[in-house]
């Protein structure tokens, strides 16, 4: 397993380096750099802008950028921000709590969500309640989680008035006093509930389609046939069973808790990475851009391996090598 | 990354058409939610209260006047700090906190602050500040790009190469008193001075370069504004409370929140008060603008948008545009275009009437403007369109509905603009379709719009196939058309060349000859006559001028907003009223 994990990682050092590549190029293929926002007479002017470019070394042919750039990463060092006009790391580790508190959230809402309807689902398949759940979950993965959002907004926030509706505290609060993290907690229910609640699809059907599967088995079947209670078949024996495939997609959603939600964060306007991550596309912001970008990359490969490894861990029948 | 782009596109679109759906619904809940309330700030003006002002992008946090770049950073600044001299609403600096002299051969600027002001941690505000804030922006280190503002100092540039340890042009006189020298006189060094001071004593030593990510700026920053920051959550809102030895006075509120919002809730937020003073994105202003809690303020805006022809390249080694391309030389054409166009129509369709019809580059509140009476206003006209075609020698000879050049050959014309809004392409077709009309043959420079950068990149590159392209410019209080006009500009995208416009520009910073005549009234005529010079040129058809939409909820008083939005030296005014 150790040996295993090794080689894992040593063989994700060349798919990081080729991703590098790609990413820095993609970049810097798009038209435009953090200064061509800059084109205002009132605030700038073209020397200015010229010098800048010269001073960020905008102006050196690609490679010798690439080299510059992979340098600093290798040392941790991502750069300065051109826009924020501070380091990169700061940057992100400033927004990484709230990406990961409404992550977790989000996460918490799923798994919880899913566990119900594909408990529900798998036991009493192709029932009306079971076509109600599947008919959900595909109406869920089908709203573009934009609309989603702004429907829950204008019906629980402006309409209804229950939660606010954007930012990540309100004002007038006062770090670590209670109020604050019941503010904290008012700010992020929203946004994790539209993150979490549409996400449940492959979670459910995947639950779901387990048990069903499981429920043919032939220790189910022993277990029938020694007058198990049928609520105990199930509850004990099929659902142990059917969780471990959904344990190990934990692993794939590593990525997903500090990747941020681009969408949902811009509409909420909760200061996450994926919020950020818009910000920094926009004006072309590239430091920020890439290194957010390795960051999920890496957590991506990471998340894959740790997904192999629960695998293994709780399927014995699984080999690693 | 073309990926997230798609998606941002895609989102748009649907936004719109969700949120044309969602506003009609939001509208009739208001109506039977709130209660009614006509009286327009009727009610007596109270103590205390805050207001939250909105705005729809994250800010950066850069809360300097020397190092701030966007308008995110300096919504707030301006609660927080001003300048020593304020504009007023002619566009004209007048004396604020500081009053200024100039010496007979305008060489020498004589500053006097008032005294008794204080930064928001109670030490003094002195002239030391302002030169302090000097030295920073000539810092060789400094990034930023507000040199251009401190460059006139005599001895600026010296101290920015490194080959002088002081800035030679300024003295100390004593610490409300300071004088500078100018390398040579120009008219609107009052205008163009950087006249806000930074506080010496609390940033102690840092360097130039480290200052924008200190901790004084970031976390702490002060100013001598009305109001102080008390907590900061960056990129999402910043709480101001009251500045009690505010200079002006003791503001009335008690604080003032700012707050980062998404532009496509802003009808919603404004309408149940969680915004209470917000610029209000275009497309949503016909809803907000009915709302029962709002007083809707039109401003003028200073910017302004075009539709250039493009009549030659820029010759990067001489530094010069070079008028060289042939294809709109002629007059006649450039006028039949103009008057093809129905702008007010374009106007009232796609900005819910915020905006008006420019026909010169300056704004409409600058004392420079000229009388729109002895301007041509290119009204909407397509049969004067025609004409003008016709005797220029653009006629369909070939049958086809479109005219063909003066030779015979096939006329096509290219048009470039930006994607971004939704109503982007709406309005590039609206253009072309006008042309259309009129028997000119137009279409999209490649089929698509372009986004912001690669719309700019195309054009500064001079690339052969951009023929006519609509963009925009801000436009600046003092009226010198330099940086943008001049043969020499880099930014005069239409690539220009004109002896005549050059020598006018010019004229117009320097001083009359007659030492007797009034500087503004000497510069009036020249811009007449320029301004005269490029609408019967029209080297580029002025589109529109922009006019900025601001709802305020109507329990606040005391605000007026500005082509600028928000003036800080009135902030202190604000107030809730009964």
């Amino acid at each position: 397993m150790l040996q295993y994990t090794i080689r894992r990682l040593i063989g994700m050092i060349p798919i990081i380096f080729l991703i590098s590549v790609v990413v820095f190029t993609l970049a810097k293929l798009m038209p435009g750099d953090a200064l061509s926002g800059k084109i205002d007479p009132l605030n700038s002017d073209p020397e200015y802008i010229e010098e800048m470019r010269e001073k960020m070394g905008l102006n050196d042919p690609i490679p010798v950028q690439y080299v510059r750039w992979m340098s600093g990463v290798v040392q941790g060092d991502f750069g300065d921000s051109f826009i924020h006009k501070r380091p990169v790391m700061e940057l992100i580790g400033d927004r990484l709590p709230n990406t990961i508190i409404l992550g977790l959230s989000a996460l918490v809402i799923t798994y919880l969500l899913a566990f119900l309807m594909g408990r529900y689902s798998g036991r009493f398949a192709y029932s009306i309640g079971d076509y109600l759940i599947s008919a959900f979950n595909y109406l869920a993965l089908a709203i573009p989680s934009f609309v989603a959002a702004l429907v829950a907004i204008y019906v629980f926030a402006i309409n209804l008035g229950w939660v606010p509706a954007s930012g990540s505290i309100g004002s007038g609060v006062e770090a670590g006093t209670l109020e604050y993290y019941l503010s904290k907690a008012k700010h992020t229910v929203l946004p994790a509930i539209v993150l979490g609640a549409m996400a449940t699809a492959a979670y459910t059907q995947f639950l779901r389609n387990d048990m069903i599967e499981s429920s043919r088995k032939d220790y189910v079947r022993t277990a029938r046939a020694k007058g198990t209670k049928e609520s105990a078949i199930y509850n004990k024996h099929i659902l142990r069973n059917s969780i471990i495939p959904i344990v190990t997609l934990l692993g794939f959603d590593i990525a997903n808790l500090f990747g941020g939600a681009i969408i949902t964060e811009t509409i909420f306007t909760y200061p996450g990475i994926g919020y950020l991550f818009v910000e920094s596309v926009h004006a072309r912001d590239y430091s920020v851009m890439m290194a957010i970008t390795m960051m999920l990359t890496i957590l991506t490969l990471i998340g894959n391996l740790v997904a192999d490894l629960l695998y293994g861990l709780v399927d014995p029948r699984i080999r690693l090598s | 990354m073309k990926k997230s782009a798609l998606w941002l596109l895609s989102l748009l679109l649907v936004m719109s058409v969700f949120l044309a759906a969602c506003s009609g619904g939001g509208e009739k809940a208001s109506t039977d939610k709130e209660p009614k309330d006509d009286g327009k700030a009727s009610g007596e003006a109270q103590e205390g209260g805050t207001v939250t002002f909105g705005y729809t992008q994250p800010f950066k946090g850069v809360l300097s006047y020397a190092y701030y770049e966007g308008e995110d950073d300096v919504n707030a600044l301006k609660f927080m700090h001003e300048g020593i001299f304020n504009t007023s609403e002619e566009l004209t600096t007048v004396p604020g906190l500081a009053d200024w002299e100039m010496s007979e051969d305008n060489t020498k600027l004589t500053i006097k602050f008032k005294e008794g002001i204080k930064w928001h941690d109670g030490e003094e505000l002195t002239v030391e500040d302002l030169e302090y804030a000097w030295y920073l922006i000539a810092d060789p280190t400094y990034e930023g790009a507000r040199f251009a503002n401190v460059e006139m100092i005599k001895g600026a540039q010296e101290y920015k190469d490194g080959k002088a340890d002081k800035i030679e042009g300024i003295k100390i006189i004593d610490d409300y008193t300071i004088e500078v020298t100018v390398k040579s006189p120009t008219v609107n060094l009052i205008d163009n001075i950087w006249s806000y001071p930074e506080p010496k004593h609390y940033y102690g030593d840092i360097s130039s370069k480290e200052l924008p990510d200190s901790d004084q700026i970031r976390k702490n920053p002060i100013g001598i504004g009305p109001f102080k920051v008390k907590n900061i959550v960056p990129g999402e809102m910043i709480e101001f409370e009251r500045f009690d030895d505010y200079w002006q006075g003791k503001p009335k509120l008690d604080g003032i929140v700012y707050k980062i919002i998404d532009g496509s809730l802003t009808q919603g937020l404004v309408q149940n008060g969680e915004i209470d003073v917000i610029e209000a994105p275009k497309d949503q202003w016909e809803t907000i603008k009915a709302l029962d809690n709002v007083n809707p303020q039109e401003v003028d805006a200073l910017s302004y948008s075009y539709i250039a022809f493009d009549w030659g390249h820029y010759d990067t080694k001489k530094g010069v545009v070079v008028s060289d391309n042939k294809k709109f030389q002629n007059k006649n054409l450039r006028h039949a275009m103009a008057h093809a166009i129905d702008r007010q129509a374009f106007i009232d369709g796609f900005a819910n009437g915020l905006g008006k019809p420019l026909n010169t580059p300056f704004p409409s509140v600058s004392w420079a403007k000229i009388d729109e009476s002895e301007i041509n206003a290119y009204e909407f006209d397509q049969e004067k369109a025609k004409k003008l075609l016709d005797e220029a020698g653009y006629v369909d000879k070939d049958g086809d509905g479109f005219r063909e050049d003066p030779e015979g050959k096939p006329f096509t014309i290219n048009f470039d603009a930006m994607a971004g809004a939704e109503t982007s392409e709406a309005r590039a077709q609206f253009i072309l379709q006008s042309w259309q009309e009129v028997g000119l043959n137009a279409k999209l420079n490649g089929g698509s719009l372009k986004d912001f950068n690669l719309f700019y990149d195309t054009i500064e590159a001079d690339d052969p196939s951009v023929e006519t392209f609509m963009g925009a410019w801000g436009l600046a209080s003092d009226p010198d058309p330099a940086g943008i006009w001049l043969s020499t500009d880099k930014w005069n995208m239409w690539r220009w060349y004109s002896e005549e416009s050059d020598a006018l520009i010019k004229k117009g910073v320097t001083f009359p000859e007659d030492p007797s005549k009034d500087v503004k009234e000497h510069r009036q005529e020249i811009y007449n006559e320029w301004q005269k010079l490029v609408n019967e040129e029209l080297p580029v058809i002025f589109f529109e001028q922009r006019v900025d939409a601001w709802a305020v909820n109507k329990r606040v008083g005391g605000v007026k907003l500005y082509a600028d939005g928000v003036m800080p030296n009135e902030v202190y005014n604000w107030h809730i009223v009964e």
